[in-house]
Order: structure tokens, then sequence, then C-alpha cells
């Protein structure tokens, strides 16, 4: 990950660990005291691009928040990471499918097998 | 010969390698100890079946030239060159051409729409993933925190590793390890571009058998050439006992989906365990079928 990526990283963090509640593009900026106030808002507005963010106005303040948890980006992963990978656009290759209960069956006996004879198989 | 003939068989070529020779590879056993020249071979028929298809729509278009395929294409290229492509164009040299640049085409558009919707699926994937996930020890593979096992490859220019908290709490480190490594395969043999253009050719000529079954029969390839690459650096044990483990692991009765794909896992299993590794041998076979399948349409078009 590059250095924008990790910073990206650490906004998000910031806005997901806000409970919920907005934080002005100070507030945010206050959590990185080596990093200058613009470079965080520049951050916070690329995340908003990305539909990561939302910002809306406060009292004339623009306040940021996650616009979505952290959970259902998890969610989201584990789904594209689950789905059949032949229709999926090649997003990702899978280590195994998952098999039937009866091929678990016979799978697991096969493996005992080999496991418990002395001979090995290579 | 005529060109019309040459026509002929070139698109008796593309019918018997779209559909016998494929429906072959498709049930071959052989394939196993040698994935990567299979995989080429796939490769060989589909590139083999275009150029043929292609080839007969040309060779109809140049017949009128009556100075051969390779004649006809310059004579073809000169009309275009000066402008008047169409004329004394018959309608079956407007047919043949209208095929010939067809497919090319259709199949170089529908690659490019699939690559960049692959692409933008694959950067949101791989966005995301940078922003919940973490990094292991080795800062290489990155670790979703879901108890659901779970590993795979991103593939891209910069491909990802992942696996979840629920893989490395089911598997014991040195099955770990051989999951992580035959991830890795996939990355480094870039297996995700092996796979792009099957997908894109499976949106639109789905009904066509090698487009059916390559897709199908590729992946399962890449999968034991991913395993091969494993079995460099780990005990096929491993591998075997964690590809057991993942594909079993909250398996339950009633929901659960079967597919070629539930097969495929017990093909593996059974090659690792039974000690089966790749022959040298039979990759030469197979590279050797696969050249003279392309060479074919040239020779028939050299010949007419």
């Amino acid at each position: 990950m590059n250095r924008l990526g990790e910073l990206e990283r650490k906004v998000m963090d910031i806005l997901w660990d806000s409970m919920g509640q907005p934080l002005s593009g100070r507030e945010v900026a206050d959590q990185f005291p080596d990093r200058a106030y613009t470079t965080v808002l520049t951050i916070l507005e690329r995340l908003r691009r990305k539909k990561l963010v939302n910002r809306r106005s406060e009292n004339k303040v623009h306040v940021f928040s996650a616009s979505a948890t952290r959970e259902s980006y998890m969610a989201e992963l584990m789904l594209d990471s689950l789905g059949n990978a032949s229709d999926r656009d090649a997003v990702l290759v899978r280590f195994a499918e998952t098999v039937s209960p009866e091929e678990a069956l016979v799978l697991r006996e096969a493996l005992d097998r080999v496991t418990k004879s002395p001979k090995r198989s290579r | 010969m005529s060109l019309y003939v040459g026509a002929l068989v070139l698109a008796a070529c593309s019918a018997f390698l779209l559909w016998p020779v494929s429906a072959r590879l498709a049930r071959a056993r052989w394939v196993v100890r040698a994935p990567h020249a299979a995989v080429a071979l796939w490769q060989a028929i589909g590139i083999s079946a275009m150029v043929c298809g292609m080839g007969a729509g040309l060779a109809v278009a140049v017949e009128r030239f009556h100075r051969g395929f390779f004649g006809g294409l310059s004579a073809l290229w000169s009309s275009v060159d000066s402008g008047h492509p169409l004329v004394g164009l018959g309608i079956w040299d407007a047919l043949g051409l209208t095929l010939a640049a067809d497919l090319g085409i259709v199949l170089a558009s529908v690659m490019m729409f699939v690559t960049i919707r692959g692409a933008r699926a694959r950067s949101r994937h791989r966005h995301l993933l940078d922003l919940v996930s973490s990094r292991d020890a080795d800062a290489r593979t990155r670790v979703l925190q879901h108890p659901r096992a779970v590993a795979y490859c991103v593939p891209g220019i910069r491909p990802r590793i992942v696996i979840s908290e629920g893989t490395i709490e089911l598997l014991p480190p040195s099955e770990l390890a051989a999951v992580v490594a035959h991830e890795r395969g996939h990355a480094v043999e870039r297996h995700g571009l092996v796979l792009l253009p099957m997908i894109a050719m499976a949106k639109i000529f789905g009904w066509v058998p090698y487009v059916a079954l390559a897709p199908v029969a590729m992946a399962n390839l890449l999968e034991i050439a991913a395993d091969e690459y494993s079995l460099r650096r780990h005990e096929p044990r491993s591998l075997a006992s964690a590809l057991v483990s993942m594909a079993t692991v909250g398996v339950t009765p009633p929901a659960c989906s079967l597919g070629m794909a539930s097969h495929d896992v017990s093909r593996r299993v059974e090659r690792l365990l039974s000690g089966q590794r790749t022959s040298k041998r039979t990759a030469a076979g197979a590279l050797a079928i696969g050249t003279a399948v392309l060479a074919a349409p040239f020779l028939v078009l050299v010949a007419v």
C-alpha cells in the first residue's frame, strides 16, 4: 500500500471509531499532528469522490462521516470472495470451492487413510 | 484449389476444433499431468478456431482477385488503400468480409468491455481491502478480520493474497503456508489474465461448446498449476489437508450447491495424495499438438 493509501485507511479508521458522530475536517486533522490540515482535507475529499465518505454542512462547517460501516465493507468483500469466480469477471481466484457433505466425508476418509499409512506419498 | 474450397475447409476446421476436439479435451484425463501445457492447448484451440473463422471469411472475400489467399489479401489491401474498398464487391465477397470483420470487432470490443468491468470490480475490491484488512507478519498477505475461512488472490498488476482470520484459526501453520503459496502461484503466473478472454467470450458465444467448456476446464487446470507451485516448497499432504479443511468447513447439508467445482476439489485432493506429478513428456506432447493446431489454418491458406 502506498503512503496515500495508508493515510486514507487511518482517516477511515477515525471516522469509523467516532461511533457515527460526524467529524469536521479540523477534528480529523487534529488526530494527525504530523500532517498539514490541507493534506487531511485532500484525503477526505478523495474518499468522498470514491463514495466512501459523506460530507454535509452543519452550522456552516463541513462535517464528514463514513458512508458505510467497516462491517458492511467486510461483508461485501466476503460476498465477493465466496461468489462463483467464473461469473464475477475474474475478480479473484479462490482457494477451494465448498463441497457437498457426502464428498466431504469421502475426502476426510481418504486423507485419514494416507495420513495414517506409514509410507509417504512422494 | 479454389479459395471457396479453402474457405469450406477452414470453416470445417473451425467447427471441428470448437466442438468435437473441445469436448474430447474437456474429458481428457492426461491434462492433470501437464496443467500448463493443457492450458496452452486450450488457448491454441481457441486462437486457431478464430483464425479459421476469420480466414474463411477473408478467403471468400478475396477469391475475385484470383491470386490465391495472400496475394488476394494484398490486392484487397491496395483496393482499401486506394480508397475504393467496395469496388467490384459481389454479395459473397461482402458477406465473407463482413464475417471476418465482425468476428474481429465483436471479439475485440467484448474483450475490452469485460477487461474494463473486471478492472473496475477488482479496483473496488482492492480498495476496500486496503481499508479494512490488516497485514500479516511478512507484510505480503492481507488478513480479513472475519471468522469465515477464505483464501484467495485478487489478480492485477500488483496482485493481493488474502486470507481471513477464520483460515488462520482453522489451519495449522504448515498448511496455512501451503495455501498462501498456492495463492502466490496464481499471482506469480498471472492466472487472472489467462481466464479473462475466456470470460469475455462466454458472454456472447456461450452456445459454442468450446466457450462453454474451456473456462471451467482452464480454471480447474490453473488450480492444479497453483497446487504445483505450492508443492515446490510444501508437502503435498499439507496442501491436501488444507484443501479438505477449507472445502468442508461450514458445510451444511440442505442448501449446499453441487457443481463442477466440488468435483474439482476431490480431483485435486486425489491427485495430491496419490503422488501423481507433472510429466515433461505429456507436456511436450500437448505442446506439439497445440503447435500443429495453430499451424493448421495457415497451412490450409498457403495450400489454396
